[in-house]
């Protein structure tokens, strides 16, 4: 009986234990599976689980030719984790012995490799030792990125770094603009942003033990989207050319500054903007601040005689004048209340032609001709059809729209200083602009920057506007620029301008530059011009503000000559079969 | 039979009265019965088994697969990276100013005084020809004033006169050299089949 009660008391334990231990399970498992469920899933998860950003590319800046002004490329962060660096041992190349690598040999190896400095690297691994992460160099090329794997140093890592890079460096800079630390900074890059820009998106996937995906367990949280390529007008090496020449020549005159403008005739295309000074996208901090931009865009000047050919034209158009319609322009006139307008040398009552007026820039000549349209609302309308007084379709960043004041603002001297190009101001590319009117018959098409967004799919978006206006009839355009072909064939600036083979037609500028107290000894001097002039197909506007050692036109006719001969050979114009003919200037 | 219940019932079941039967002939049909029920069972697990492992199979092959994603995903990722780096290099050599450079280097100019060209659909120079002066160079008179940061470690070509292929050329005059190519003869410029 008693062994019988012992088994029983036996049992009675043993299954009160094993309920305890089931209990105990039971509870843990409650814990675990519900009350705690969510949060250790979460865990676990994330202990597989790898968070990964995915770059979308952003898009290039090609020219018109597809010449990449702006790449996007590939660079790569080396970071170390200063808590582990210590010196390790390196498998050598037989693949058997060990040599062991001290910490400050590694740190030698690693600046031979990413072009940092010693005493950088040892400064960032050394600075925080407690911390888990250093930056031990930015912005390696693939090829240094080889070089550090090489190395095999177990405490360094690298990240992917996208970045920007400009190959053909300062050509176009001052159009393409520049990406900093936080985005687009300047030009293009940051107008454009909304084709170029590029979304970065995100993925979550698992991974087992040995770091590989577990299959099927991709989540794309947010697809990454590659920006779209911007394509330019611009030729590259015309807007090289440009630029070299213009520096050239800027630096000799002591120029302030300078603008080359190319515009192709029959669609307003920009083909080169060229600045002086303009920036390296690649090297920012080279210039100062105010040189990031175009000057060609943003530069109101006044523009000065080569204004002329457009007064010319609006007259002609009006049907007041023609070609050798006969003044007779005395050196100075007087405007009464103490108040003339002259000529700029000393002279006596010559009898011009039209033609010789716009030949030799008489600024009384011309006062005598716009006499005959005495309707300022109309001559200024005539400006404004030209483009003048608002902002080209380019709409670039801080273009500037100059300003042609209301005619009740206009006084005795103005009514006529506006027609001659002083007591108005245009930039650069207003007037390539109005004169690619001129040579388009009369026809002014919007300027054109930008020839599209080519997305990956191949679509294109952000193709420029063609609609025309007439600004002036394609007989009077035609009177005009046959008119200032007599600039270059029998001018001041013959043997300067003239071009072997070719026509060419051109108004030179040299304009009175205001400064507080009225105008001043500055200059700024111009050629704007067509080529060839029988059938023009391209505008070319030449232009230095305030040179030192030459204060007249004959300042930029070398480069205007240079810049024509290169538009020349670039497009392959044809020479011209007959010379320009050549009209009386005097009678 | 036997009249103890208490023995028999919970454990007795109808198969234990089969023996009984057994002697009967009308057993077949019971086997013809219970035989199908067999092959179904056998068939079901089988069948389960034979999902099960080709489950595993199918896991292990995509698993397989995962490993040769993954290393295909990171050989095109460091292809692409690599073409990338060599576009990158040679848009940057053949940036006009490193060209312009190069090329004066060699010796070429550039005339801006008179406007030719050769018009390559039929070969006529177009513009009058005129020697250009040795001085008419852009970027070696006042060097290059478009900047480009990046171009500092390009080295100049320098103009190999290679006098070993003249007088090789000179030496064998019966080899055949091929006409038009300028990789075997870097002096001699193909001289173009004008039509």
């Amino acid at each position: 009986m008693n062994d019988a009660r012992r088994n029983k008391r036996r049992v009675g334990i043993a299954v009160l234990v094993i309920f305890a231990v089931v209990a105990v399970f039971v509870v843990r498992l409650v814990d675990i599976q519900v009350v705690r469920a969510a949060e250790l899933n979460t865990e676990s998860l994330s202990k597989r689980s790898v968070s990964q950003t995915t770059y979308g590319a952003r898009g290039n800046i090609v020219d018109t030719n597809g010449n990449v002004l702006a790449d996007s490329v590939d660079r790569f962060d080396i970071t170390a984790s200063p808590l582990l660096v210590d010196e390790f041992e390196r498998l050598q190349k037989d693949g058997k012995s060990k040599v062991t690598v001290t910490v400050s040999d590694a740190i030698a190896e690693l600046a031979t490799a990413t072009g940092a400095s010693v005493a950088e690297i040892t400064k960032a691994l050394t600075e925080n030792p407690k911390s888990n992460f250093a930056y031990v160099a930015k912005s390696v090329t693939l090829e240094q990125l080889g070089d550090v794997r090489a190395l095999k140093i177990p405490w360094t890592y690298d990240v992917l770094h996208p970045s920007r890079t400009y190959p053909n460096g300062a050509v176009a800079g001052n159009l393409v603009g520049f990406i900093g630390a936080d985005g687009p900074q300047n030009g293009l890059e940051r107008t454009q942003n909304h084709c170029v820009g590029n979304v970065n998106g995100s993925a979550t996937y698992e991974r087992g033990a040995d770091g590989i995906r577990i299959p099927g367990s991709t989540v794309t949280a947010k697809e990454a989207k590659d920006g779209g390529t911007l394509k330019l007008t611009i030729d590259s090496d015309l807007q090289w050319y440009a630029q070299q020449s213009l520096a050239q020549r800027a630096i000799e005159l002591g120029a302030d500054w300078g603008t080359i403008t190319v515009v192709r005739v029959r669609d307003g295309h920009l083909m080169a903007v060229a600045d002086y000074p303009s920036v390296d996208p690649n090297n920012v901090e080279g210039v100062t601040r105010y040189d990031w931009g175009s000057r060609a865009f943003s530069s109101p000047f006044e523009p000065g005689s080569t204004m002329k050919s457009l007064t010319v034209a609006s007259l002609l158009d009006a049907g007041v004048i023609e070609p050798l319609t006969q003044v007779t322009a005395p050196g100075r006139r007087d405007l009464g209340d103490g108040q003339s307008i002259k000529d700029a040398w000393a002279h006596a009552d010559i009898p011009y032609t039209a033609t010789g007026v716009l030949t030799n820039s008489s600024n009384t000549g011309i006062s005598y001709l716009v006499d005959k349209l005495s309707d300022k609302e109309k001559r200024r309308d005539y400006m404004l059809r030209f483009g003048l007084n608002e902002k080209t379709a380019v709409d670039f960043q801080g273009e500037s729209r100059g300003d042609i004041p209301a005619t009740q603002n206009w006084d005795a001297v103005t009514n006529y200083a506006v027609q001659f190009g002083q007591g108005m101001t245009t930039t650069s590319v207003q007037m390539a602009s109005a004169y690619q009117a001129l040579g388009n018959g009369g026809v002014h098409v919007p300027l054109t920057l930008v020839e599209g967004c080519e997305w990956a799919d191949g679509t294109v978006t952000g193709t420029p506007s063609t609609e025309s206006t007439q600004v002036v009839s394609a007989s009077a355009a035609a009177q005009t620029v046959a008119m200032m072909e007599n600039v270059v064939s029998q001018g001041g600036l013959s043997q300067e301008l003239s071009i072997p083979g070719y026509r060419v037609a051109a108004k030179t500028g040299t304009a009175e530059v205001a400064n507080g107290n009225g105008y001043g000894s500055d200059r700024i001097v111009s050629i704007a011009g067509l080529v060839p002039a029988e059938a023009p197909e391209y505008a070319i506007v030449v232009t230095f503000a305030k040179p030192d050692t030459m204060k007249t036109s004959s300042a930029v006719s070398t480069t205007f000559k240079k810049i024509t001969t290169q538009v020349i050979k670039s497009f392959r114009i044809e020479p011209s079969d007959e010379p320009s003919p050549q009209m009386p200037l005097t009678w | 039979m036997s009249s103890n219940l208490a023995f028999a019932t919970p454990l007795r079941s109808p198969r234990d009265e089969q023996p009984t039967r057994h002697i009967e002939i009308v057993s077949n049909r019971e086997q013809r019965k219970s035989r199908p029920r067999i092959v179904y069972a056998l068939v079901t697990v089988g069948g389960l088994f034979a999902l099960f492992i080709a489950q595993l199979l199918l896991s292990i092959v995509v698993s397989q697969g995962a490993y040769s994603i993954a290393s295909l995903q990171t050989q095109q990722r460091d292809l692409g990276r690599q073409e990338q780096a060599l576009s990158e290099q040679l848009d940057l050599l053949a940036s006009p100013q490193n060209l312009a450079t190069q090329a004066e280097s060699l010796g070429m100019v550039l005339s801006n005084t008179s406007p030719v060209y050769l018009r390559l659909a039929d070969g006529v120079i177009v513009g009058s020809a005129s020697p250009a002066g040795a001085g008419e160079t852009v970027v070696a008179a006042a060097g290059s004033l478009v900047p480009n940061s990046l171009l500092g470690g390009i080295p100049l070509v320098t103009p190999t006169v290679p006098e070993a292929t003249v007088t090789e050329v000179a030496g064998a005059p019966e080899t055949p050299t091929a006409p038009g190519s300028v990789a075997s003869n870097p002096l001699a410029l193909p001289s173009p089949v004008t039509r």
